[in-house]
C-alpha cells in the first residue's frame, strides 16, 4: 500500500511537471474500514454564497449521526473540476464523495464509483432524477438540483407587441407569427442564442424536441435506438439552421457565449425568448431579477409535428457520488444523503433558486414561474442531448456552427452525428 | 572517464607525497584505512554532488516522460490499461479536429515573419526618435505584463460581434465582421491579439540590439543621402541579423506554448474547431471527453514537434554565433 501511494505520488508530480499524460494502474479495492475520522468531499458549488446554507445544514444532519467524524469540503473551480478529478481517478486517490454533473459526465466515470443502491432506497421516492446518475440499473450518485431547459419568454414584450403574455403559442406556426409580431413592435430578436461553446445546439435540441419527435421516437432516442436520419431528427436540425437563417437569432450567435452573454441578451430585453435552465444559472431566479418575477414566462416547446404533447425536457443535475476508493463507504454514503435531505434541498431552492430534486418541497409561495416548472416535472421525460456522449456532443456543437454559417447541410450534419453515436 | 582524467587536479596534496601509485598499491593491499576511504569520498564526491539533480531531471522529467509515452500506447474506457498499439495514433490523424490543430500550427510558423516585423519595426522608430518615442517605449510594453485571461476578456469585448470594433467599422461603412464567430477569421483574430499582448518583450529585446548598432553608419548613410526605407534594408537589418535570429526562435516558442489562455478565454477552440492548437486538444481529450491515453498520445507528437523545432532553432542560434 506504501508503495503504491509512493508511486502514484511520483507519477501525479511528474504529471504536473511533464504534463505528458499520465499513467493508468487497476482501480484499487475499497481498503481496510479501520475508524475513519474524517471525509473530504469535493464540488465546484460549496464556495458559492448562495450555497452556504445549504452546506451547513447538510453538514449538521451529518454530524448528528455521526459525531466524531469532520467533513471537509474542498471547492474546485468547475472549469477545471473534471481535469483535476481525472487525475485523482487516474491515482484512485482523491476525495471520498464528489460532486457530478449528471448524464456523460458521470456516466463515462463509473468505474471509479460505488453503487449507491442499497443505501439511498429510502430516498428513491422522495427525489427525482436518479436516471441521469445511472448506468445500467445501478445507480451512482444522489441527485441535489433537477437540470433541465423550459423556454423563458418576456412578458413586458409580449405585453407591448399586443400579445397576450399568458396564452403563448402553442404551434411552431403561432410561434413564428408571434416572433414577427414582436420584431415588428419592439424590433426584438425572437432567442436569445449563444452557440460559441456549442451549448446552443443542446438546449435547442432539448428544449424543442418535445414538440418535434413522437413520444415513440422520443423514448426511444433515450433507451439509445437513435434515428438520426428520421424525418423528424432532421427537422430539428433544419428547424435550427431555419431560425438562424431567418434572423430569429440574435446576431453573431456563434460568437456568442451561452454562459453568460446570451443569458444578458435576455435579462436585458433584447431578445423575446431563451431556452434557459432550470437551476444553478441562466434560470428563472436570475432572469426574474432584471425583468421582475412576474415578467418571466415559461411555455412548453411549440408543436412542430401535429399530434405531439411537448414534455418538459430535465434531468438530474448535480449529484453526490461516492468514490470506489473510499474508506468506509457506508459512511461516505451517509453524507451524501444527509446533502440530499429535504431541509438541505430547501435551502438550496430558496438561496440558490435551483429547482431541487426533492419533490417534496413546497413552491407555492415562489413565483409564478416556478410552480409552471414544478407542476411540469411529473409528466417530464430526460433531456434529448444528455442521452448523448460528450464526444457526439461536441461534435454535434462544432457541426451546429457550420449550419448557421452554412459550411454544411443538414444531412451531413446528421450523418456525422450517426456515425459518432455509433460508436460511442 | 572525465572524473578519472582529472582527479589528480582536484587532489593537489597529492603531489608532495611519495606519488598517487605508492598511494594506491598500499591502499589495494589493505594499508592506512583512512588514506582510501579519502580516495574513495573523493571518487565518489562528483556522483553525489550531480546527484540530486540528474535523479530530479530523471524523477519527475524523463521518467514521467516515458510512462506518458507508454500510455499513449494504451486504452481509454473500456480498454483502460490495455495495451493498443498504434491505435490512438491512428486515431488522432483521423480526427479533424486533430489535423486542424496541426494545420494551425504550420499557420503560425506561416505568420512568424509578422510577428517579428511588427515590433522590429516599431522599436526602429523608437530608435530612429520619432515624436513621442519616450511614451510609446512604455506603451508598447504595458501590454506584456497583462495576463492572457485578461487580454482575452479584453478582446472578448471590443471584438464582439456588436462590440466597439464593428461599431467602428460601421461608422466608416464597413459591414459587421464576426472576428471570433468567422472560421476564416478567428485564428487571424486570435493570433493578431496573441502578437499585440507579446510584442513588447521583442521590442525590448530589439532596442537592447540597436543599442550595440554603430550610429557612424547611419549617419553615414544619411550623408549619403539614404532614404528611410534605404536605412533600414541596407543598414539597420544587417547590423541587427542576430537579434532578428533571436527574436524569431523566442517568438516562436512563444506561439507554440502560451496561446492556451488566449484559446480558452476568447474562442474555446471554436468556431467549427478552427482555432483548435495541439495543447488545447490535449486539454480538451483529457478533462472533457475522459481520454487521457489519447491525450498522451497528442502530448508525444506536440513533443516529438517542439523538439524539432527546438533543434532547428539552436543550429539557427549556433550559426548565428559562428558567423559573429
Amino acid at each position: 500500500m506504501k508503495q503504491r501511494t509512493l508511486w502514484s505520488a511520483i507519477l501525479v508530480a511528474g504529471l504536473a511537471l511533464a504534463g505528458c499524460g499520465s499513467a493508468t494502474r487497476p482501480a484499487s479495492s475499497p481498503g481496510d474500514s479501520s475508524k475513519v475520522t474524517k471525509l473530504v468531499v469535493w464540488d465546484w458549488k460549496s464556495g458559492d454564497a448562495a450555497a452556504a446554507s445549504y452546506v451547513r445544514k447538510a453538514k449538521e444532519d451529518f454530524a448528528k449521526k455521526h459525531p466524531g467524524v469532520t467533513v471537509e469540503f474542498v471547492a474546485q473551480p468547475f472549469d477545471q473540476y473534471y481535469t483535476l478529478l481525472g487525475a485523482a481517478i487516474q491515482s484512485s486517490t482523491g476525495p471520498d464523495v464528489m460532486l457530478f454533473n449528471g448524464g456523460g459526465q458521470i456516466r463515462d466515470r463509473v468505474d471509479a464509483l460505488l453503487p449507491l443502491d442499497q443505501y439511498v432506497a429510502e430516498d428513491e421516492q422522495r427525489l427525482a432524477g436518479w436516471d441521469a446518475f445511472s448506468k445500467d440499473g445501478k445507480i451512482y450518485a444522489a441527485p441535489v438540483t433537477l437540470q433541465g431547459h423550459p423556454i423563458y419568454y418576456n412578458k413586458t414584450l409580449y405585453e407591448k407587441s399586443g400579445l397576450d403574455p399568458a396564452s403563448p403559442a402553442t404551434t411552431w406556426d403561432e410561434f413564428i407569427d408571434d416572433c414577427a409580431t414582436i420584431k415588428k413592435a419592439t424590433g426584438v430578436r425572437c432567442f436569445a442564442l449563444g452557440n460559441k461553446e456549442g451549448a446552443g445546439i443542446q438546449f435547442f435540441l432539448s428544449g424543442l424536441g418535445s414538440g418535434i419527435l413522437t413520444p415513440q421516437e422520443y423514448d426511444d432516442w433515450i433507451a439509445g435506438k437513435r434515428a438520426w436520419t428520421s424525418p423528424n431528427v432532421k427537422r430539428v436540425f433544419k428547424l435550427w439552421k431555419e431560425a438562424g437563417d431567418s434572423g430569429l437569432n440574435n446576431d453573431g450567435a456563434n460568437s456568442t457565449a451561452m454562459f453568460n452573454d446570451a443569458f444578458a441578451i435576455f435579462n436585458s430585453g433584447k431578445a423575446a425568448h431563451i431556452i434557459g435552465l432550470m437551476s444553478d444559472i441562466g434560470h428563472w431566479k436570475d432572469f426574474s431579477e432584471f425583468l421582475g418575477a412576474d415578467k418571466v414566462g415559461v411555455m412548453r416547446a411549440p408543436v412542430v409535428t401535429t399530434g405531439v404533447r411537448p414534455t418538459l425536457p430535465y434531468d438530474g443535475g448535480i449529484g453526490y457520488a461516492v468514490a470506489k476508493w473510499a474508506k468506509d463507504p457506508k459512511l461516505a454514503a451517509d453524507l451524501v444523503r444527509s446533502l440530499t435531505t429535504t431541509d438541505a434541498l430547501t435551502s438550496f431552492y430558496s438561496d440558490a433558486g435551483a429547482i431541487a430534486s426533492d419533490t417534496t418541497i413546497d413552491v407555492s409561495q415562489g413565483p409564478a414561474a416556478v410552480g409552471t416548472i414544478v407542476s411540469e416535472i411529473k409528466g417530464g421525460k430526460p433531456a434529448l442531448h444528455v442521452a448523448l456522449s460528450s464526444k457526439t456532443l461536441d461534435l454535434m456543437g462544432r457541426l451546429s456552427q457550420q449550419l448557421l454559417s452554412g459550411s454544411a447541410t443538414v444531412d451531413e450534419a446528421v450523418e456525422q452525428l450517426a456515425a459518432s453515436d455509433r460508436e460511442s | 572517464m572525465a572524473i578519472r582524467d582529472t582527479s589528480p587536479l582536484a587532489r593537489p596534496a597529492d603531489s608532495g607525497r611519495a606519488g598517487g601509485g605508492e598511494i594506491r598499491r598500499r591502499a589495494r593491499h589493505g594499508g592506512t584505512g583512512t588514506i582510501s576511504r579519502t580516495l574513495r569520498s573523493e571518487r565518489l564526491a562528483p556522483f553525489v554532488l550531480v546527484a540530486p539533480a540528474v535523479l530530479i531531471i530523471v524523477a519527475l522529467r524523463l521518467w514521467p516522460l516515458l510512462l506518458g509515452v507508454n500510455f499513449s500506447f494504451t486504452g481509454d474506457g473500456e480498454r483502460n490499461g490495455t495495451m493498443v498499439g498504434l491505435d490512438n495514433y491512428l486515431d488522432l490523424f483521423q480526427d479533424p479536429l486533430f489535423r486542424g490543430a496541426l494545420r494551425n500550427v504550420g499557420l503560425l510558423v506561416l505568420l512568424l515573419p509578422v510577428a517579428v516585423a511588427i515590433p522590429g519595426l516599431l522599436a526602429t522608430f523608437i530608435y530612429l526618435r520619432v515624436p513621442g518615442h519616450r511614451v510609446f517605449r512604455s506603451v508598447y510594453f504595458f501590454p506584456a505584463v497583462l495576463s492572457p485571461v485578461i487580454v482575452g476578456a479584453i478582446f472578448n469585448l471590443m471584438l464582439a460581434f456588436d462590440g466597439p470594433l464593428n461599431t467602428v467599422l460601421a461608422g466608416i461603412g464597413v459591414g459587421p465582421i464576426d472576428w471570433l464567430g468567422d472560421p476564416d477569421v478567428a485564428m487571424f483574430a486570435v493570433v493578431g491579439v496573441q502578437i499585440w499582448a507579446t510584442f513588447g518583450m521583442a521590442l525590448v529585446v530589439f532596442l537592447a540590439g540597436f543599442a550595440t548598432l554603430d550610429s557612424a553608419l547611419l549617419d553615414a548613410a544619411r550623408v549619403d543621402g539614404a532614404s528611410l526605407p534605404q536605412i533600414i534594408w541596407h543598414v539597420i537589418i544587417p547590423s541587427l541579423t542576430r537579434t532578428i535570429q533571436f527574436v524569431f526562435v523566442t517568438t516562436m516558442i512563444g506561439m507554440l506554448t502560451s496561446m492556451f489562455g488566449l484559446l480558452y478565454v476568447m474562442t474555446s477552440g471554436g468556431p467549427e474547431g478552427s482555432t483548435y492548437l495541439p495543447e488545447y486538444y490535449i486539454w480538451i481529450q483529457q478533462g472533457q471527453m475522459n481520454r487521457p491515453a489519447l491525450a498522451s498520445a497528442a502530448s508525444t507528437i506536440l513533443f516529438v514537434i517542439m523538439l524539432v523545432v527546438g533543434l532547428l532553432q539552436i543550429s539557427v542560434l549556433r550559426r548565428a554565433g559562428r558567423e559573429d
